[in-house]
């Protein structure tokens, strides 16, 4: 992987003692940031710095799933935007990205969760996106596999159905972007660990890393899980983030079965089915924040039980591989975009917890507007970090089952 | 990833049977003169150490007591706490 052969996205280069922006986090918002940086506003002498490999972290773990029926106002029109950017970035990168929009199930399982859903949905409509509420036949209708009886643990009273959502190939978006922020002159440094951020007066003046200091007026910390810690560590500010290890797991491959997504809250559990026809489940995070990324019996059992029953086709048949990943949660699920304020040039973009995969595209694209303008884009306004002491946090939180320590 | 916790009361036991309490933030703010960002601070800001933090714990599923360990968030393992905390 660190062969002294070509890297996949272009050519290896030396690391300079300075650049005009420095991005720390080789995942999927750094690289989609850089990209637009380059692409849109003409920067292009950028270096990302990655401790590991580009898409080492969440790019490489999540669980694939796009979609933008989120709950609330602000929420939903920026999941919207990186939704329409998927087909628009297969073309512009030159890359297949295997987007697949074979659009999402959330099974709901009470008249309380339909209430929930028929509000979500209105919000999706009032902002233009597809969403539907249907009930438990039609949803057999669309994924007969279902098992719609009364005698399971949850019964499924119904479903909101979103269909422009589905499935992109992550580690294709991670290898596209890093190939096409390259062209456009971006270095991207593997194997460099960020150590330190350097101001003066209220100003970054440079990056300290494993392989020297590197002199820039602007760095932005957009490294997942890592970001929190980072930050306190680097800058002594606190965030509302708990950073949580987040299991998935895939099955052996089958014949086609599934053709969308299905998700269930009181399950706690979402699959689908992989173009290699492997089942992709996941959902559980321990309730415990850590750093680990490994997995628990406890899971593979509530995985397969769950699974079992609204997906009972699916009794006897194996896991194959299964991983964690980080998820830094804030309170509200709602991300912490900002920068520019306390010191000058900083800028941070964290606290994705889960949602960090399906909203990298629209997210580059405006915070690399935020870099290049200095001036927060309205549609990143309401994510700004001060909302908490203000109490206006976002209430993305309808559907949440029991995700700890903070919500 | 598997846990054990360390009940002041009930001993070693399973993981699952505790709630996580946050980080342990030392007392709560007083209410004189306190500001939005004290109580913010208190209420939500986190330092997500990777290493070792002082937390809380209460033993959910067990004698419900509230008590704080030192445990390292890269291992998951309970660890003696420095020798301040004593």
């Amino acid at each position: 992987m660190f062969s002294k052969q070509k890297p996949m996205w272009g050519e290896k280069t030396q690391l300079k003692s300075s650049y005009d922006a420095v991005i720390i986090g080789g995942g999927l918002h750094g690289l989609a940031t850089a990209y637009y940086l380059a692409k849109e506003h003409g920067i292009t002498d950028v270096a990302i710095i990655e401790k590991n490999y580009i898409g080492f972290g969440g790019a490489g773990r999540n669980t694939a799933i796009v979609r933008a029926n989120q709950r609330t106002q602000h929420n939903v029109p920026l999941y919207n935007e990186a939704l329409k950017l998927w087909p628009i970035l297969t073309k512009e990168l030159d890359y297949n990205l295997m987007f697949n929009n074979c659009g999402n199930l959330n099974l709901m399982h009470s008249e309380a969760a339909m209430k929930a859903a028929r509000m979500t949905i209105a919000t999706a409509q009032f902002h233009g996106v597809e969403s539907h509420l249907i009930d438990a036949k039609e949803a057999k209708e669309l994924v007969p596999a279902l098992n719609i009886s009364d005698d399971i643990t949850f019964p499924i009273h119904g479903a909101m159905f979103h269909p422009p959502g589905g499935i992109v190939r992550h580690d294709a978006v991670v290898w596209g972007l890093a190939r096409g922020a390259n062209k456009y002159g971006v270095e991207i440094h593997q194997q460099t660990e960020a150590t330190g951020i350097k101001t003066q007066n209220g100003k970054v003046t440079a990056v300290e890393t494993s392989r020297g200091t590197i002199n820039t007026k602007q760095v932005l910390i957009s490294a997942g899980g890592y970001s929190a810690a980072l930050i306190y560590g680097m800058l002594g500010i606190k965030l509302p983030i708990s950073v949580l290890t987040i299991q998935a797991m895939v099955t052996q491959p089958l014949k086609p079965l599934l053709n969308h997504v299905v998700s269930s809250g009181a399950y706690h559990c979402y699959a689908n089915q992989t173009l290699k026809g492997e089942v992709a489940t996941g959902a559980h995070m321990d309730q415990w924040p850590n750093y680990t990324t490994q997995n628990t019996a406890h899971y593979i059992k509530h995985q397969a039980e769950a699974l079992s029953e609204f997906l009972p086709c699916l009794r006897g048949v194996k896991f194959m591989r299964i991983w964690g990943g980080l998820a830094d949660m804030t309170p509200d699920m709602a991300p912490i975009m900002d920068g520019n304020e306390h010191i000058e040039g900083f800028y941070m973009d964290c606290g994705w917890g889960y949602f960090g995969f399906k909203s990298c595209s629209a997210v580059g694209k405006y915070m690399a507007q935020f870099m290049a303008e200095k001036e927060c884009p309205e549609i990143l306004k309401p994510f700004n970090y001060r909302r908490y002491e203000k109490h206006q946090l976002m209430g993305e939180t309808a559907a949440l089952v029991n995700y700890t320590p903070d919500n | 990833m598997a846990l054990t916790i360390t009940c002041p009361i009930c001993g070693k036991r399973n993981g699952y049977e505790f709630r996580y309490g946050g980080e342990d933030k030392g007392p709560r703010p007083e209410e004189a003169g306190i500001t939005p960002e004290i109580w913010c601070d208190y209420v939500h800001m986190n330092k997500c150490v990777a290493g070792v933090q002082k937390e809380w714990w209460f033993h959910k599923d067990g004698c419900g007591s509230w008590f704080s360990i030192h445990r390292d968030t890269t291992t998951n393992l309970e660890v003696k706490g420095p020798e301040a905390d004593k």
